[in-house]
């Protein structure tokens, strides 16, 4: 729904909201061509779709379909003329790659060092996975070979490191097995059984492990005695934590990698923005414009503003009971600041359908300006015709709460609409600043 | 056994290697893929209406300089151009100006104040900077005898620049770099045209890209 896109307002302190405070961000509109025949608007999402992957050279990570600037509305022109001529859009990005280098494609292509971004995370699921698989193995074969006594069993390991890792896995498990019993965890026999088992086992690797250091006098390995010994058969080796961490790693890599890459509709934000989600507050246009991440751009106008006017003009001046065109035209008037057009506007949209749901955001809007020139009576009259025909319409809870919380200095009345507004509306840049008010309006009440 | 030890750490080297390669590279540096290509031609009318066509060239090294009169770091590469324009016309280097995002105007008013008597021409709709892949303002592009861009400097001209590339301009008619076009300037379908669009916005000279 359109009110979804709510404004961002700027609700400063209490005494500053004069100024007309919000606007549209443009990313709530794609850029649509006034004409609407058939084969146009099957090009112009052509043309979104391939522009949407487009970066815009004189934006910060902007795709020229989302960005205001003039350029990026010339490469859009540029798409469209291709496409237009016959072209696919592979060979419109192609063009584009022609002339600014790989980097204008905002997917990167999945080959060469680029696709190390697509492997890794499977290569670490793979490694941590072989890790574990491993690890358990030997868990498994370590438990199964202790349950038995096998004197011969030291017979068997040839590895030096193998019988030293054993030896020490012994020694600790006798060690153990002592403070088990200490415990009351084991009876006399059963002690006496397994360390008899277990001392067999380690007279026989101790005799093992003298014959290897005849039989072979290698210098004795550098083995700190503090070197990671694998636990006792009771304990889980670090090896599977190692793994385990790994493969965490990876699936967890591989799903943000899959949540960054997902596809957008066409004419989508590529921060994935989701619909749900509040439109971010936008640049004036490129890379300079950026900055103050959450800040609400103030009054600013984008010249996609000025080209959606455009559009909506037109729309109107071809139907003038195009009530969804002069609804948003306007909004987009209220936030220029141009309110007696905003005004004329709304009122239009007013005498078409004075009681349908949509004329909700209309009766809002004559509530901002009527606020906005003084008359704060009319305000509220219009705010409450809103909330009527729309008790949920987040816009209407905004300005409300504010000329409450602003203007008649109804605490109790604002922090209702804010609360109202805080449940009803998606986060948004707004959110922080209605809590703060709300925070105040509670601050006020108490006495 | 002992290889085992050495395995976590071996396995962190490769991470290691790849951030030390990326975090190391200025992710400001875009390689443009048009040095050592053919200059995109353009036909587009200069400041004064006549008609100017790069292909016309051919044979004369040219620099095709892309500026606006709201672009702040033009203003100093302006006497720079200026400066070569006096040293090396004489020896045969041509320099041409684009005009970027920017009314007629504005941009005489520029050339009136600052000087300059090469001639510039008008990017309306910036098809020919898109066509040279442009970043921003100003950026100039060296191309040889041969119509081959040799050289692109992405922000303001200094003299060294100038003396570096200049020269070996005018030296060589033969290739300088590795690159040899099989035919001088790119012609395509839609590569430059003169066009007086109607549907250009008056407003666009005050709204610069930032």
């Amino acid at each position: 729904m359109r009110w979804t896109l709510a404004v961002t307002a700027i609700l400063a302190l209490p005494g500053s909201t004069s100024a007309l405070p919000f606007r549209v961000p443009h990313s709530a509109f794609p850029v649509l061509q006034g004409t609407a025949s058939q084969t146009d608007t099957a090009l112009e999402s052509r043309v979104r779709e391939v522009a949407a992957t487009l970066r815009c050279p004189v934006c910060q990570n902007l795709s020229i379909q989302d960005s205001p600037s003039q350029l990026a509305q010339d490469m859009r022109k540029v798409v469209r003329e291709r496409l237009a001529a016959g072209e696919t859009p592979d060979q419109v990005r192609r063009y584009f790659v022609s002339r600014y280098g790989e980097w204008v494609l905002l997917k990167p292509k999945a080959s060469g060092v680029n696709l190390s971004v697509w492997l890794l995370p499977l290569v670490m699921l793979l490694l941590g996975g072989t890790v574990i698989w491993v690890a358990v193995q030997r868990w498994v074969a370590r438990g199964t070979s202790g349950a038995l006594p096998a004197p011969g069993a030291a017979g068997a390991m040839r590895d030096v490191g193998e019988l030293r890792s054993r030896r020490s896995a012994l020694q600790a498990s006798l060690k153990e097995l002592e403070a088990e019993f200490e415990a009351g965890r084991l009876t006399a026999a059963d002690r006496d059984y397994l360390r008899q088992r277990d001392q067999a086992e380690l007279t026989a690797i101790n005799e093992a492990l003298k014959q290897h250091k005849k039989a072979a006098p290698e210098p004795p390995a550098p083995t700190p005695p503090s070197a990671p010994a694998p636990a006792s058969g009771r304990h889980v080796p670090a090896a599977v934590g190692w793994g385990a961490g790994v493969a965490l790693f990876g699936v967890v890599a591989a799903l943000s990698l899959k949540g960054s890459i997902v596809k957008r509709e066409p004419g989508g934000s590529i921060t994935g923005t989701q619909a749900g989600e509040a439109p971010r507050p936008t640049s004036g246009g490129g890379g300079g414009g950026e900055g103050g991440g959450g800040g609400a751009t103030f009054g600013e106008i984008g010249p996609l503003d000025s080209l959606r006017i455009a559009q909506l003009e037109a729309r109107v001046r071809r139907d003038s009971t195009d009530e969804p065109a002069l609804i948003e035209l306007g909004h987009l008037y209220l936030t220029e600041g141009r309110l007696r057009e905003s005004a004329q506007v709304n009122m239009k949209a007013v005498q078409l359908a004075p009681d349908a749901e949509g004329t909700a955001e209309a009766f809002a809007h004559m509530g901002m300006i009527l606020w906005s020139t003084g008359e704060m009576d009319g305000a509220l009259r219009s705010l409450d015709k809103a909330l009527y025909l729309h008790p949920d319409l987040p816009e209407a809870l905004l300005y409300r709460g504010i000329i409450e919380f602003a203007g008649r200095r109804d605490m109790k009345e604002a922090q209702a609409m804010f609360e109202r507004y805080l449940a009803v509306a998606p986060p948004s840049a707004n959110t922080a600043r209605v809590k703060a008010m709300l925070a105040a309006t509670r601050a006020n009440q108490t006495p | 056994m002992h290889w085992r030890r050495w395995l976590v750490p071996l396995s962190a080297l490769p991470v290691l290697a790849l951030l030390a390669w990326g975090l190391t590279r200025d992710a400001h540096t875009i390689p443009s893929p048009l040095p050592g290509k053919a200059a995109p031609d353009f036909a587009l009318q200069t400041l004064s209406g006549d008609s100017l066509h790069l292909h016309d060239l051919t044979g004369q090294p040219v620099l095709v300089n892309f500026w606006a009169s709201w672009c702040l770091a033009c203003r100093g590469e302006h006497q720079v151009l200026v400066d070569a324009a006096q040293r090396y016309g004489p020896k045969g280097l041509r320099v041409v100006g684009v005009v970027y995002e920017d009314t007629r105007d504005n941009a005489q008013q520029w050339i009136t104040e600052r000087g300059g008597t090469w001639p510039n021409v008008l990017d309306i709709g910036s098809h020919t900077a898109i066509q040279y892949g442009l970043f921003g303002v100003p950026e100039t592009f060296f191309i040889a005898r041969d119509g081959r861009i040799v050289y692109k400097q992405i922000g303001p001209l200094d003299p060294a620049v100038i003396d570096q590339w200049v020269p070996k301009l005018l030296a060589s008619s033969a290739a300088i770099g590795p690159n040899v076009p099989e035919q001088p300037f790119a012609q395509g379908k839609s590569e430059g045209y003169v066009r007086t669009s109607p549907d250009f916005p008056a407003t666009r000279g005050t709204t610069p890209p930032r």
